[in-house]
């Protein structure tokens, strides 16, 4: 079970679980999904990690998934410790766009949005909602469901945990 | 080596002795942490419970309100609720008991921003609520203020928000 010196034994076993910890409570954090909100992409129940390193070199991007936490962190250590509940959304809206929905299909700056992930029946009407310079549009892929029972808006940029690999 | 030592030693007392101090002499924001914990297992109940019991526990639970506290909750599928002081909150924890079988309450994340007066805080929530029988839970957020009142942290206002919005 040990190695010859205990010493350097011992030494691996704490850089080991240092790098457990950081790799597996900070960089990346395992969900599971639980509800419909973006089906077909991701099923209840299904599970998937995200990376809280995919935005440290460049910012979010359109047609994203991201976790985003309820509860925006204030600016103290305490905001790297990885939220318990997220909400897993897709990015369809950048800082500084208008943001619609008419009959079913998203505007972006009144452009209508070309979605290929976006397969289920879809009738939404919502006024344009014109984004800040942090703020993003996200919405699930499950459209089919009505707009005031699917969770769907505006986020700040601080509230994007990271990005989901599926 | 020996100075390496001693360094490593002086900084553990060091740790030792923050951690301490903290423990002691917690600051609001642990205090309010706590307090919010402990409203949540008060909100909570199993099934079978003693009436005695849950009458206790629901006076135990208005007791972390203040005498004048507001509630408007505001859930998608149960429209708008307005509770005002202790009485209607005790009357509203025993209907849920009426209602529910048992209920599991929980705060999962939370946000706490102490006023600049360090007698007024503000507690952004994410209420988790699970009921006899239902393996899914329900998500909310909320928003409690807190404010310092006779030496106690009581809740005087909590409030639905509306994520994403």
């Amino acid at each position: 079970m040990f190695g010859r010196n205990l010493k350097w034994t011992l030494l691996r076993l704490v850089i080991w679980s240092v790098l457990c910890v950081v790799v597996f409570k900070l960089l990346f954090i395992h969900i599971r999904v639980d509800g419909i909100s973006m089906l077909p992409t991701c099923a209840d129940k299904s599970t998937y990690w995200v990376s809280r390193l995919a935005y440290l070199w460049h910012e979010p991007q359109r047609g994203d998934i991201v976790a985003i936490r309820f509860v925006t962190p204030d600016n103290s250590i305490s905001r790297l410790e990885p939220p318990h509940i997220v909400l897993l959304k897709r990015i369809i809206g950048l800082p500084g766009e208008t943001i619609s929905f008419v009959n079913g299909r998203a505007l972006i700056n009144g452009v209508i949005l070309d979605e290929p992930y976006e397969t289920l029946d879809c009738n939404w009407n919502c006024a344009p909602v014109t984004l800040g310079p942090d703020q993003y549009y996200v919405v699930g892929d499950n459209r089919s469901m009505p707009p005031e029972d699917h969770t769907h808006g505006k986020c700040e940029r601080n509230q994007i945990v990271g990005k989901a690999r599926l | 080596m020996k100075m390496l030592l001693r360094l490593l030693l002086l900084a553990a007392l060091i740790a030792a002795g923050v951690w301490l101090w903290t423990i002691i002499f917690p600051g609001p924001e642990k205090i309010i942490r706590k307090r919010l914990a402990q409203a949540a297992s008060e909100a909570s109940f199993k099934s079978g419970e003693n009436p005695l019991t849950s009458a206790a526990r629901a006076e135990t639970l208005a007791g972390f309100f203040s005498t004048n506290v507001e509630l408007n909750i505001n859930l998608p599928e149960h429209g708008p609720h307005n509770l005002t002081g202790r009485d209607e909150i005790i009357q509203a924890a025993a209907g849920a008991r009426s209602l529910a079988g048992s209920l599991k309450v929980e705060l999962p994340d939370m946000n706490i921003t102490v006023g600049p007066d360090k007698l007024s805080a503000v507690a952004d929530v994410v209420v988790q609520v699970q009921t006899a029988g239902n393996k899914d839970f329900y998500v909310q957020e909320m928003k409690f203020t807190f404010q310092k009142i006779g030496g106690d942290w009581l809740i005087t206002r909590v409030e639905t928000v509306r994520t994403l919005s």
